[in-house]
């Protein structure tokens, strides 16, 4: 099968900081995979690059058969190649429907339209609150975003990026600030995703990597560790001793997040 | 509909009384000419073609985050075509507001692609190098009168009948204020409009999200440049005369200073504070010893610390205040 994303000798240096190191990586389409690695590691860089925030300063990306690398970020958005934030990044004077429906609106091309009231395009508006409900935010349609809590606007990131209609989706810490039960909600979420949306989820939680991703790939200063599945990744020696010395894997990762 | 609640459009739509308040404000607006003498009913007319050029600032300040010193350029474009057109074409009232739509429309879009590829204090920089050129060329070219810009306009007329009574004057600029002021609004509440507050909320996720923000501004740059546009062809229906002050820096500012006065992003009040801006400089400038600037410049401190989000801000009573910091686009979790 070919991968979905390809990425082949990817690299981006701040100045002489080399944050992303000649990283190879292939995703396979419908694969859950988890990106995971101590802090600095590079995992947000790598998104940013991937996504098209930042140039890569080497390398390429190839994204379903396409070299992407020299593609402007919302091109690449309009591709299916989709990210969402390790810190929020909403539209905060905007109700939270309005959140979402950007999303929604800009895939059914309504985006530049004026001559109705956006209430008035049902279909969008009704993706757009399906979105909603499927994160739990139904009832803050027309709160603006401002007034949401923290773990509140993780969920509307959710939602926002599914709304784009992604093919691969790239998650920065998605439970990150969420709650337990935010959490449970997330990973169910996920799980009930279809099949062929392809998951590239960077998380410091154990529990739910190991929950829901297919592989692991293991990043460390830049460069990759190991890629395999969660119990060759668990057991791996290179693994533990790269970062832990004798402690257990789970102090590693979630320590100090 | 107003900024502070731009984004919460399903709350806030036609709610009974803002119905009310807008029936009874337009009955009056409709009254004025049979109640008022002439010269009250010149200066409305004027300040509704005024309000116009307040609404094409609005719509750049207000809904897509874009300060302008520009839109008097467009404005002049508008006011001038009517003119010649006027002069040289036909009376047709319809005919010049559609022609200075046009000439704004044009004006705009001929020169926007480079001013809406920045924002910020340097999008406002490049707006008033435009408005200055523009301000320069009717200045200089004896083509469009100079310095002594375009005189002798003959009256406009509505379906071959000229309006050569004030009040019919008042009634036509009142129908195409009325018109422009819904068609903005529609474009407020439109997908549109949400794009373009997603734009002034937080450019790069919109580009995240396959947006291509500088088009989405260059579209409304054009659209503001047209309700400019009409704006200063409905300035001469009632002038019958168009200088280069009349596109001035003056003009730029003066609208820009109403839609602060007005609070950004509210529609009425922006126009709300275009009849005040014009009230002052032109009606008690005069009876005040000449110092209306210096009224406006009090005004305008007074609003930015005792309204922070003017007059419309003031009327909503204690709503929600909101966030005004800059590079709100990355929250940062606690
Ligand atoms: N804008 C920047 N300029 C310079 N250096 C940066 C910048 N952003 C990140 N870095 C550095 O690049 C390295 C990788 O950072 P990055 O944020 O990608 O790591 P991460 O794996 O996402 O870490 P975390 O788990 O803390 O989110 C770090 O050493 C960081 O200090
Ligand atoms: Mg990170």
């Amino acid at each position: 099968m070919t991968p979905l994303l390809e990425l082949r000798g990817l690299t981006r240096a701040y100045g002489s900081l080399t944050a992303v190191d000649h990283v190879d990586l292939a995703v396979l389409p419908g694969e859950r995979h988890a990106l995971i690695g101590p802090n600095g590691a590079g995992k947000s860089t790598l998104f940013a690059t991937v996504a098209g925030t930042l140039p890569a300063t080497g390398g390429n990306v190839v994204f379903d058969g396409h070299d992407v690398t020299a593609l402007a970020e919302s091109e690449r958005a309009r591709r299916g190649l989709l990210r969402t934030y390790q810190h929020s990044s909403l539209f905060l004077d905007c109700s939270v429907l309005d959140n979402v429906a950007l999303a929604v609106q800009r895939v059914h091309r309504v985006a530049h339209r004026f001559d109705r009231a956006a209430r008035r395009f049902r279909r969008t508006e009704a993706e757009a609150c399906r979105h909603l409900e499927s994160v739990g935010l139904a009832g803050r349609a027309g709160d603006r975003a401002s007034a949401l809590s923290h773990g509140e606007r993780r969920q509307l990131e959710v939602a926002m990026v599914l709304a784009a209609q992604p093919s691969l989706v790239m998650f920065d810490e998605p439970t990150a600030g969420m709650s337990a039960a935010e959490t449970e909600r997330f990973a169910e979420l996920v799980e009930r995703l279809p099949d062929d949306l392809t998951l590239l989820i960077v998380e410091h939680d154990l529990d739910v990597v190991f929950r829901l991703a297919d592989r692991v790939t293991v990043l460390h200063l830049g460069r990759v560790l190991a890629t395999g599945t969660p119990q060759e990744i668990q057991a791996d020696d290179e693994v533990r001793r790269a970062y832990l010395g004798s402690a257990r894997a789970e102090e590693l990762f979630t320590g100090g997040l | 509909m107003e900024r502070a609640e731009a984004g919460a459009t399903e709350v806030t739509r036609s709610s009974p009384r803002r119905l009310v308040l807008a029936g009874a404000v337009l009955a009056v607006l409709v009254a004025v000419p049979v109640v008022l003498g002439a010269y009250p009913v010149t200066t409305m007319t004027r300040m509704l073609a005024f309000a116009v050029l307040v609404l094409s600032v609005d719509l750049l300040t207000g809904v897509a985050g874009l300060p302008t010193l520009g839109q008097a350029a467009y404005f002049g474009a508008g006011a001038y075509t009517a003119v010649l057109v006027g002069l040289h074409l036909t009376s047709d009232a319809m005919a010049q507001v559609a022609a200075g739509l046009v000439a704004g429309l044009v004006a705009a879009a001929a020169t926007g692609w480079v001013a809406v590829r920045a924002r910020g204090i340097v999008f406002l920089m490049l707006t008033l190098a435009i408005g200055e050129s523009v301000h320069q060329v009717a200045d200089t070219w004896s083509a469009v009168g100079g310095s002594n810009g375009l005189a002798g306009m003959p009256p406009i007329s509505l379906f071959g009948s000229p309006l050569l009574a004030s009040g019919f004057v008042y009634w036509w600029v009142l129908a195409v204020a009325i018109a422009v002021f819904a068609g903005v609004a529609l474009v407020v509440r439109s997908p549109y409009g949400r794009t373009l507050r997603g734009v002034r909320d937080n450019e790069a996720r919109m580009r995240a999200l396959g947006y291509r923000p500088a088009l989405a501004r260059y579209g409304v740059f054009c659209l503001a440049g047209a309700v400019a546009g009409a704006g200063g062809a409905l300035w001469v229906a009632q002038a019958r005369f168009v200088s280069p002050g009349d596109l001035g820096f003056e003009v730029a500012a003066l609208a820009l200073l109403s839609v602060v006065i007005g609070g950004a992003g509210s529609l009425w009040g922006p126009c709300l504070g275009a009849a005040l801006v014009l009230l002052v400089r032109d009606n008690l400038s005069a009876s005040i010893g000449g110092h209306g600037p210096l009224v406006l410049g009090l005004v305008f401190v007074a609003v930015v610390f005792l309204m922070p989000r003017g007059l419309a801000g003031a009327g909503r009573g204690k709503g929600p205040r909101r966030g005004r910091g800059k590079g709100r686009g990355k929250e940062r979790p606690s």
